[in-house]
């Protein structure tokens, strides 16, 4: 099961270093000093804020279900170990991506917003001008009415340019059908209710658990392919405004990428920063990890990128090492890049 | 200008449904008036129709969000733009914002906590109201189901002198609950309407077990057999999930709903029974309040509910439409103890007396209670509530007859289930009322038969909902351009 798997991910990051609480807080996003520098500590950066309604009772059952199964064996004071079984089974790949920390929540106020505007138009081309909004909020409701006004909806045009959008950004990122399908049904129309997560749930044989990461996964998926072309999507794009958080750098490589930007090669940012060479790349790969935008092709071929891609998960590895044996000819900086970019896919 | 021009122009419609003209008539003159208008009977016209003919605001006093929540829908979707909800929800942006043009609003709807902040109270002092009413009032009595003791300081702010006509709105009330609403609203010699509360249409059905499993298995089997749309009410949530699964299994169109569902699943689950998407809903007593479906078949209890007032409430949602409609309620020996204990679940108990009176001795805020998880939520409003007005020794001997006045309630209500003679005149007796339209199959001791009463079920063209998602797409955005 996904959340299992999840678990086991983040558990075996922490690497006893942190009790359960840690990863409940976590999945919930909570906003205090420890989870946000848990999640650049051990790198958790995906799982951040992946289950904002987790209780804690739904938590611990799935703990207990991982004690059950002998994967962790838990201590009085709160902290666990990994069984050799459990760090085996969670070194599985997972199979759905995550990238809460760009996102943190606000994908589900763009959910909204794209929600609210197609019940809305739904409605005009159906005819009917009151319904019961699908979405209360004060804000979603006042954004998604001047987003009608503004491309001038009472065209009737809006319906076909959104429809061609979604479908076309829909169809380019390599999730699931079913995540896709999951995130349609979620939405509403003229005489066309969306489905429950219990019905989702019993349609698609899973956990209601699992429907909800899948939705996640599909909608930071779907975020970073809209954001990553204003061009091909504009009317998605204006919905997805202030969504995503790209404040994330830490100053010293938002100090490289300016100078990157301004179009220095890492040599040149070398040496007017006067850090080595490596320190950069470090600060170029933290870029990679951070902005979908990031174009990697000047460092890195796209037949390079996807052999690295194709080895990490044909192996099941991110250890730069092996994938160095498996590829002798890209380098460490290049590996780091590749696993870097991959993370967004 | 007649009323019924002015029920033309404003909603449409031409006729007055049964107590909705007498009841604005006494408005209109100035008096204030008591109207127990079954759910479905059009009580909100009552207050919405004056309204517009005055042109004062209307202040409207709702205990639940979501039933407020559902009439302001309810009224955007009539197009009426001048509508507020002052509740808990606004920030405090949106309240001062809300205070300061409150007299260009012409519906007012307020949570009975809202109403009592100073400056809300004082805002509302300065303001002339063309009508002032509490919905659902018999959360006033604590004889009531639905006791709210915020509802108890509603009498604070409405003014003695000087005020418009009140209106108290509910659904069923007996004599007692009716006369706390008179007292406790400081009503002056009110006008009061009583609509009959049976619902001829509604045949009850019992159905005795000997085993509490076996219910599982006769309603699982019914609904297979019969058509819906229905309820299936039941006690627990973790029973609404897996009743609805198993009834999903059967290939039945069905779902749980239940206060721990999000907002937006509880929507979905709405509108698809109304759209008929779904054929039962299986629920917690969570489910009914704003659901504005009138063909809804059976009702089915999986156990006996707490009072008479539920039952009433519960079974009332079928059958809107007039047509025939049925409600089964199972029991079970020993059903009525898991009654009792849930009837009791929101009282407070006298430890909890006396933990408020500790911290209150040793100067702390006893609503640390709360955050301690040591007493519900509805409890600790009701102790708080007397605690400012009684000694811990008064408050624990009205606890005591609290407690007695609901086993009452259960008792009352078992009597319905264990009576050999007619249901129907039990339950409406109940009321202080006496059944007048008394039809065919009118009970399970009068005898019934459901063979003329439901419909079979009939197979649903195998559909698979989730088709594939690009064809749902078009279905939203293109099938109607």
């Amino acid at each position: 099961m996904l959340i299992q798997q999840i678990l086991l991910k983040i558990f075996t990051a922490f690497q006893n270093e942190r009790t359960l609480s840690a990863a409940f807080h976590l999945l919930k996003g909570k906003r205090s000093g420890q989870t946000i520098q848990d999640v650049g500590l051990f790198q958790l950066h995906p799982f951040f804020g992946l289950l904002p309604k987790l209780t804690r009772g739904q938590f611990d059952e799935q703990v207990d279900l991982l004690f059950a199964k002998n994967y962790i064996l838990i201590e009085e004071n709160g902290y666990y170990h990994m069984t050799e079984i459990g760090i085996k089974q969670a070194s599985e790949a997972l199979l759905f991506h995550f990238d809460g920390w760009h996102y943190r929540g606000n994908e589900h106020v763009f959910f909204a917003r794209v929600s609210l505007a197609l019940q809305s138009l739904s409605h005009q081309a159906a005819g009917v001008k009151s319904f019961i909004a699908v979405e209360k909020d004060e804000d979603v409701q006042s954004k998604v009415r001047e987003f009608l006004v503004r491309n001038q909806f009472q065209q009737q045009t809006l319906q076909m340019k959104i429809y061609l959008e979604m479908e076309q950004s829909l169809e380019k990122i390599q999730v699931n059908e079913q995540v896709k399908t999951i995130i349609v049904y979620r939405l509403s129309g003229f005489q066309e209710p969306g489905l429950t997560w219990q019905q989702m749930a019993f349609g698609f044989h899973m956990q209601e658990m699992d429907i909800r990461l899948m939705y996640g996964s599909g909608l930071h998926q779907w975020l970073n392919e809209i954001l990553g072309d204003a061009q091909k999507y504009p009317y998605l794009y204006q919905l997805a405004q202030g969504i995503r958080v790209d404040l994330m750098l830490t100053s010293s490589a938002n100090e490289t990428a300016k100078l990157y930007k301004k179009g220095h090669s890492l040599e040149q940012i070398s040496s007017i920063r006067r850090l080595k060479l490596n320190t950069i790349e470090d600060h170029i790969v933290e870029l990679a990890m951070n902005d979908v935008k990031f174009d990697s092709k000047p460092f890195l071929t796209l037949e390079d990128q996807q052999l690295i891609i194709n080895a990490s998960e044909d192996y099941q590895t991110k250890k730069l090492k092996i994938l160095k044996e498996i590829i002798p000819h890209v380098s460490y900086f290049q590996l780091r890049l590749a696993l870097a970019k991959g993370a967004h896919y | 200008m007649q009323l019924e021009s002015y029920l033309h122009q404003y909603f449409g419609y031409e006729t007055f449904r049964p107590g909705q003209k007498e009841v604005l008539e006494q408005l209109i003159a100035g008096q204030d008036v008591i109207a127990l208008l079954p759910t479905g009977m059009g009580k909100s016209l009552c207050y919405q129709l004056p309204g517009y003919i005055f042109d004062k605001p209307v202040l409207i006093i709702s205990p639940l969000l979501s039933l407020m929540q559902d009439q302001v829908d309810q009224l955007k979707q009539m197009g009426e733009k001048r509508v507020i909800a002052l509740n808990s929800f606004l920030t405090p942006a949106q309240k001062n914002y809300a205070l300061h043009f409150l007299h260009e609003y012409r519906f007012i709807f307020i949570s009975p906590e809202m109403l009592l902040q100073p400056q809300v109270k004082a805002r509302l002092a300065s303001l002339e109201l063309s009508l002032i009413v509490a919905d659902e009032a018999h959360c006033i009595s604590q004889w009531g189901y639905d006791f709210r003791p915020d509802y108890l300081r509603i009498g604070e702010v409405i003014q003695v002198t000087n005020r418009p006509p009140v209106l108290a709105l509910s659904a069923t009330a007996t004599t007692k609950v009716l006369h706390d609403i008179d007292h406790y609203l400081e009503m002056e010699s009110p006008f009061i309407y009583v609509h009959s509360v049976d619902r001829p249409n509604i045949h009850l059905v019992k159905k005795p077990f000997a085993l509490k499993e076996d219910k599982l298995t006769w309603i699982l089997e019914h609904v297979e057999k019969t058509a819906g749309p229905g309820i299936i009410y039941t006690q627990s949530r973790a029973k609404t999930e897996s009743i609805s699964a198993q009834l999903l299994q059967r290939g039945i169109a069905a779902a749980a709903y239940h206060a721990g569902k999000e907002m937006q699943d509880r929507q979905f689950i709405q509108h698809q029974f109304l759209s008929g998407h779904l054929d039962w809903i299986v629920a917690t007593n969570a489910f009914g309040m704003g659901i504005h479906k009138n063909n809804v078949r059976q009702i089915i209890h999986e156990s006996m509910p707490s009072t008479v007032a539920n039952y009433m409430q519960e079974i009332g949602r079928a059958g809107r439409d007039g047509e025939d409609a049925v409600a089964f309620l199972l029991f079970c020996e020993g059903d009525e103890q898991y009654a009792k204990f849930i009837v009791l679940e929101d009282l407070p108990k006298e430890f909890h007396v006396v933990r408020y009176a500790q911290y209150r001795a040793n100067g702390e805020q006893p609503n640390v209670m709360l955050s301690n998880g040591e007493i519900s939520e509805v409890a600790f409003r009701v102790v708080h509530y007397w605690m400012e007005r009684e000694t811990v020794d008064q408050l624990k001997e009205r606890l005591g007859n609290m407690q007695t006045a609901k086993y009452e309630e259960v008792m009352a209500m078992l009597k319905i289930v264990e009576t050999t003679s007619c249901m129907r005149e039990l339950l409406i007796d109940y009321f202080g009322q006496q059944v007048e339209d008394k039809r065919e199959n009118c009970c399970s001791n009068c005898g019934v038969d459901l063979s003329v009463l439901l419909q079979e079920r009939v197979e649903p063209k195998n559909q698979n909902p989730m088709t594939d998602w690009k064809g749902r797409l078009q279905q939203i955005l293109l099938r109607n351009l």
